[in-house]
């Protein structure tokens, strides 16, 4: 291994971190950043570590609160690293890394040890460490097998997320990806649910779970971190096994170059529906609506998430009606929160940072015989279609699926509350735009490129919506009711005047910050 | 010096970045009907000031005129007659070529059955015609291609072309150079900015040439060059643009033994 150059090259990761924090927009992030880490540790180490320890020391059953807490950790890492991208920015490609004097493997090593100490991770490890700490203080875990446990459980956790990460990647990229990838979240949403169900009629079905269970990583490692003598040694080789296994996993996959799909035809097609649909703007807007729309539509990832919006919504309305003890109403009030997410989740991405993904072409809309706002306000446009379009479907799936009695209230209702996250979604989108702007790549199919105003804004929406009609219907259970639907439609009208108020606003402001905007995108700052 | 025939006036232009200047008090104007050579070493300011006069960037100070008419960045009836190649070419890269030549021919208001035609007339003179591939899978050459295509498109009358010809293979230099000399021939005004100087020399009517930072040092007729002739300056005569520009911009000359 040419540890010199690997060395250098880690040191550069940590330079070019350090130096994103010059910008007044870098060392906001890097405080705030900063400080939430510092909580997040003082609380983990302090009530989640110790707190876990005790509650499983006095239970007198450490073994499973560390399953079990292990394994909710793992799961959590593994989707938060999918589905919003924590943790998975690639920061040099093995294609960058080529022009050094680096080998396969030495290149490998760099990449993955680059990834695996991501803030992200760390956190995970954190969240580890605080309750092998817990156990370590009453004396209920040995810290010769449970140290090196967790730190493996966290190394197989990585290897499994860039993997999976690598899997939808390809499957993203191949003519049926979409759909495989939406029947893969329609399973994973609902076997909880039909296990659940299944436990609840056969019981001893439980037991078998479990042996099945202690073969998976989390249970391997919290074996070795509580048991001691040999069946804490044996879980610790489980874990270890996981590794090698996901390291070939991973391996075999990064071998496999990604298809290109070409097209068979050269021939040149005037009439596009993409053109079609710009004309509902207007002959001003027409060109640039058309544009905008082939810059989302052509976005694999954007195409992917689009299409598993519907079964994620579906999995959050279920879930959520659910923890709330499907009480009456229960999937109306989750619906009300999934709605809203309905519309933006899809386009989230492109939505909050919009000329993040343009590159050098920024600098066309200033070139362009047309106020730079036109670029700004058009781009929104297409994301509000592609986010309205997914409200009829919402709509229809509610009223054929959902087992509650039909209500035509209700479905007013809903779509008042989808129109409602689409609006001001949209309208916070703009202002993101401009003043969180980031330098993202297009073509990345996973990874989370967002900056922390633009973070702010999808994953604030996504737990507004997510909790807010939950809180309200526990503190006035009358009012998340299809009685008042009308209530809901003036909310919507109200986030219709933000996002209009927004877009003149906003369209105002990108002409006076197109240099700093110009600089950000371009890489230049 | 200007006169009531100049495409372009740039009085007194002053672009600073905070302390920084990267454009210091720039003066100079271009005749219509020529083809304009705007030269200086790297980071001169040669980009900022082209910039400057199409919009991309807000000048600190001073004044520029176009086609007789005031120049400001949100100027577009202006911005209508004006064909821009910018230094990174600027093309929407999820965009198929002709996708991308007509997106830019509607906005500059053509109608439809002229951008269909002149989408695919420019696809065919530039050897573009594989339509398979996105803008983000062409070659560079390629590329930089597409982006004088949609510099030209809507038949400006006045063009800037930030380093044109780097990147294209000399089938293509030469094809440009020709409709260069037509564009101008008709009229039109073209301004230009290069590291090529023999391609200067060989295109170019008037030449600037600016140091660091945007700092104009000489500006005049190269016409000569052309006819064994020779440009006069600081008491020497110069038959070749790159000794001019050397002797202005200083020679550098650093040897190094390792190399």
């Amino acid at each position: 291994m040419n540890w010199t150059t690997i060395g250098n090259l880690i040191g550069l990761r940590y330079k070019l971190m350090w130096a994103k924090t010059r910008t007044r927009n870098g060392k906001i992030a890097l405080f705030v950043t900063g400080y939430l880490l510092l909580v997040l540790m003082l609380v983990i180490l302090g009530a989640g570590g110790i707190g876990g320890g005790v509650l499983a020391v006095r239970s007198g059953k450490a073994g499973v609160v560390a399953r079990a807490v292990l394994s909710g950790l793992y799961v959590q890492a593994t989707l938060g690293t999918l589905m919003l991208g924590f943790g998975m920015n690639a920061i040099f490609s093995d294609t960058e890394l080529r022009r050094y004097p680096l080998s396969a493997r030495e290149r490998r090593f760099t990449r993955h040890f680059i990834g695996i100490v991501d803030p992200f991770w760390a956190l995970v490890f954190a969240l580890e460490f605080g309750l092998l700490f817990g156990l370590l203080v009453f004396g209920a875990a040995s810290v010769w097998l449970g140290l090196p446990a967790i730190l493996l459980l966290l190394v197989s956790n990585y290897l499994l997320a860039r993997a999976l990460g690598l899997l939808v990647d390809r499957l993203a990229q191949s003519q049926a990806g979409a759909t495989v990838l939406m029947a893969a979240v329609i399973l994973i949403s609902t076997t909880p649910g039909l296990a659940a169900q299944s436990l609840q009629h056969n019981p001893r079905m439980f037991d078998t779970l479990l042996a099945i269970l202690r073969f998976t990583p989390p249970f391997g490692a919290a074996d070795a971190m509580t048991k001691f003598g040999a069946d804490g040694f044996y879980g610790l080789l489980i874990v270890i096994g996981w590794v090698l296994l996901f390291s070939l996993a991973l391996w075999a996959l990064e071998q496999r170059p990604t298809e290109r799909r070409t097209a068979e035809t050269t021939a040149i097609h005037w009439d596009s529906r993409y053109d079609r649909f710009g004309a509902l703007f207007g002959a001003r807007n027409a060109p640039l609506v058309a544009y905008w729309l082939r810059f989302y539509t052509r976005n694999t990832r954007f195409r992917t998430m689009y299409m598993l919006t519907l079964p994620l919504a579906a999995f959050l309305t279920f879930n959520f009606a659910r923890s709330g003890g499907a009480k009456a109403g229960g999937y109306f009030v989750a619906a009300l929160g999934t709605f809203p997410i309905l519309t933006y989740l899809g386009t989230a991405r492109f939505a909050v940072n919009q000329f993040g993904y343009s590159g050098g072409a920024f600098r066309r809309y200033f070139l362009l015989p047309v106020a730079a706002g036109d670029c700004l306000r058009t781009g929104s446009y297409a994301s509000l279609l592609l986010g309205a379009a997914m409200l009829p479907v919402g709509l229809i799936a509610w009223a054929a699926l959902v087992p509650e009695p039909y209500d035509a209230r209700s479905l007013a209702m809903l779509l008042a509350s989808g129109l409602t996250g689409l609006f001001i979604f949209h309208g916070l989108g703009l202002w993101s735009s401009l003043f969180g702007a980031r330098r993202g790549n297009y073509t990345s199919a996973i990874g989370n490129d967002l900056s922390l105003f633009g973070n702010i804004v999808l994953l604030g929406c996504v737990l507004t919506g997510l909790f807010l009609p939950q809180l309200l219907h526990n503190r006035a259970p009358d009012l998340p009711t299809p009685a008042n639907w009308w209530v809901m439609a003036l909310v919507a009208l109200a986030a219709l005047v933000f996002y209009i108020f927004s877009l003149r606003a906003a369209s105002a402001v990108l002409f006076s910050r197109r240099e700093q905007l110009m600089a950000l995108v371009e890489g230049r700052a | 010096m200007s006169t009531s025939t100049d495409a372009i006036r740039i009085s007194n232009l002053v672009k600073q970045y905070g302390v920084v200047a990267a454009v210091e008090n720039l003066s100079l104007s271009v005749r219509a009907g020529t083809i304009f050579g705007f030269l200086g070493p790297n980071g001169s300011g040669k980009s900022t000031t082209i910039g400057c006069l199409t919009g991309l960037l807000d000048p600190t100070s001073g004044q520029i005129e176009i086609l007789g008419e005031r120049f400001t960045a949100d100027n577009a009836s202006l911005k209508r007659r004006m064909g821009v190649m910018p230094e990174n070419l600027g093309l929407f890269e999820p965009l198929y070529a002709h996708e991308f030549l007509a997106f830019i021919a509607r906005m500059f208001g053509l109608d439809e059955a002229t951008t269909r035609t002149r989408v695919t007339e420019l696809l065919a003179a530039l050897e573009l015609t594989d339509t398979s591939k996105t803008l983000s899978e062409y070659s560079t050459g390629m590329r930089k291609r597409v982006a004088f295509a949609a510099a030209v498109i809507h038949s400006p009358e006045v063009l800037f072309l930030d380093e044109p010809f780097e990147s294209i293979d000399p089938a293509g230099v030469a094809l440009i150079k020709q409709w260069l000399r037509r564009f101008a021939g008709q009229g039109r005004t073209v301004f230009i900015t290069t590291h090529v100087l023999d391609t200067v020399e060989r295109l170019c009517q008037d030449v600037a040439i600016i140091t660091k930072p945007g700092r104009l040092v000489w500006s005049g007729d190269i016409t000569m060059l052309g006819r064994d002739g020779a440009i006069e300056f600081d008491g020497q005569s110069f038959h070749a643009l790159e000794a001019l520009f050397l002797h202005l911009t200083g020679e550098r000359y650093a040897d190094l033994n390792w190399l």
